[in-house]
């Protein structure tokens, strides 16, 4: 069990109050709330040892180089990467994917090859394959996954379609964890039979890595991408991790300082990994602090935030589901989903509703959240979401489910329906 | 959000507006997208035979929040008896002055859905 509370007063902001009420935070799966440990890093970098990195003699860079190095050995452990030059930190999630899909991609695939893809990525997860097949003639192709569909099911879909596809994917990319509908994807077994037709993987992590425990060498994907600030870390920082190999073959996304080995005016030759794919001062404040916000979650235990989050989906699930008109999106199974649940009410719009839960301080996060096409799927043309992480309890979601009777009582039924065209 | 946005009298332009529905016989409509949320109205206006061309009738309909369409009726009851050109000439501000709630800059832009559709279909009528 973990000690909500304790967690709670660590973090500065979950103390303030929203709109005269004590905040309750529950838009975790947009970003987290930072712990003052992290806050504290990151201070400290600035005001002790800030220097830029690798190419000062002097004892702050020296400093600075020894922390921005150690931030990527703890997150490489973290995630199980075995060899540290496969941890490129970039801006996030939204950024990793791009570069597997402007540095990979766009050189290894043509006319006649196929990107598989599920129909609930979030658009980072979609859009950068939408212009890789525009610019290599590789076609697009998609897993249909229904609202209910869990681990089995999914695999299931993923064999069928790889072995009617036969030989033509090359790669396959999806997230491990859906950010609307909660789904947890079984990204080992469908690995193994993405590389038994001679595909990659390529896996959006963004909503995995805060909630459940991931290493990447058991789940045998080629590319994972995630973000900082969705575990504690501050924004505009992120991994890309992918085999050596691959890195190797790669293309630098951006070309500039740090990143090179010898300059002419006419040409250059690139440095070794991870250089070679950071080029620029990278942001050190940002590495040091997603290292801290790791330590803080390892400290916790992942087994025991996966454990905590399972708890909360299960108190939620039941409460939501007594309210009268509430639909609620993704598996029934508590245990099939990560800490977050979309939902609609009928005759309400997610906007308004969000915005009365706004008016006695509980946060979520109302819209298509990226996911236009899932949404469109579920003839929905936006939901509401509550997403749990370490510091929430079930007084939260007690507060959750006040606001939105309070919500149906203001809103009541109103005539919305999908426009038919 | 202000809390008075869900004040009863709004609420009640909300759910029962008369403005919301279909036109038999429209001579413009159009359909508008918030990319932001998703939301997508469709607006028709029923001209007069008369010049200049009065706005006789409108109507707006589809998935909208509260802001949307009390914006649309509000903006809808405003445009009936206007000409063209002075419904052409209504600005957001005008707008969220009749409207007069207290909008954080998110919610402006589902105040000023129902106005980019007007804008949109006033475009498309004068270019036929």
């Amino acid at each position: 069990m973990l000690k909500t509370d304790l967690i709670k007063s660590d973090c500065p902001i979950l103390k303030r109050e929203a709109k005269n009420h004590p905040l309750v935070y529950l838009d975790n799966a947009a970003t987290s709330q930072k712990p003052r440990q992290v806050i504290e890093a990151i201070a400290d970098y600035y005001a002790n040892h800030n220097a830029n990195v690798h190419r000062g003699l002097h004892t702050l860079s020296e400093e600075a180089t020894e922390m921005y190095e150690d931030a990527r050995r703890v997150v490489a452990g973290f995630i199980g990467a075995t060899d540290l030059s496969e941890v490129i930190f970039t801006t996030g999630t939204t950024e990793s994917l791009n570069r597997v899909a402007f540095t990979w991609a766009l050189f290894n695939l043509q006319e006649g090859d196929s990107i598989l893809l599920t129909d609930i990525e979030h658009h980072s997860n979609l859009i950068p394959w939408q212009i890789v097949a525009k610019q290599t003639g590789a076609k697009l192709e998609y897993i249909e996954i229904g609202s209910d569909d869990t681990g089995n099911i999914i695999l299931e879909k993923f064999k069928d379609k790889l072995s009617s596809l036969s030989g033509k994917v090359k790669l396959v990319c999806f997230s491990q964890a859906s950010n609307v509908l909660g789904t947890i994807l079984p990204v080992k077994e469908i690995s193994k039979a993405a590389h038994a037709v001679g595909a990659l993987v390529c896996i959006d992590g963004a909503q995995a890595v805060p909630h459940i425990p991931v290493n990447v060498q058991s789940l045998d994907c080629d590319f994972y991408a995630f973000s900082g600030h969705k575990m504690l870390g501050p924004t505009g920082i992120g991994v890309l991790w992918a085999r050596k190999n691959l890195l190797e073959s790669m293309e630098p996304f951006i070309y500039g300082g740090g990143m090179i080995d010898v300059v002419t005016l006419n040409d250059s030759t690139w440095a070794v990994l991870p250089e070679k794919l950071e080029a620029g001062t990278p942001h050190i404040a940002g590495a040091i602090g997603l290292s801290r916000a790791v330590k803080y979650l390892r400290n916790l235990d992942m087994k025991n935030i996966r454990e905590h989050e399972v708890i909360m989906n299960t108190y939620a699930l039941n409460k939501l589901s007594t309210i009268e008109g509430l639909k609620i999106l993704g598996p029934a199974d508590a245990q099939e989903r990560t800490g977050l649940i979309a939902f609609s009410v009928d005759g309400i719009h997610s906007h308004d509703l969000a915005a009365v839960l706004d008016t006695v301080g509980v946060a979520v996060r109302s819209g298509h959240h990226c996911c236009m096409p899932l949404h469109k799927k579920l003839n929905i043309s936006s939901s509401t979401r509550a997403s749990f992480y370490i510091y929430n309890n079930t007084d939260d979601i007690d507060r959750l489910v006040e606001g939105i009777q309070k919500a149906i009582k203001i809103l009541g039924k109103n005539k919305l329906k999908n426009l038919e065209y | 959000m202000d809390d008075t946005l869900y004040r009863e009298e709004l609420m009640e332009v909300y759910k029962n507006t008369s403005n919301r529905g279909r036109l038999t016989d429209p001579s413009i409509e159009i359909m508008q997208k918030n990319p932001m949320c998703g939301d997508e109205i469709v607006l028709q206006l029923k001209l007069s035979d008369t010049n200049p061309r009065v706005i006789e009738d409108a109507k707006f309909d589809g998935v909208a929040c509260a802001v949307s369409v009390i914006s649309s009726s509000y903006l809808l009851d405003a445009l009936k008896g206007k000409s063209i050109e002075e419904a052409k000439n209504m600005t957001k501000e005008q707008l969220l002055e009749m409207l007069n709630l207290n909008l954080t800059t998110s919610r402006v832009k589902c105040a000023t859905l129902v106005l980019d559709a007007l804008k949109n279909a006033i475009d498309q009528y004068e270019q036929r």
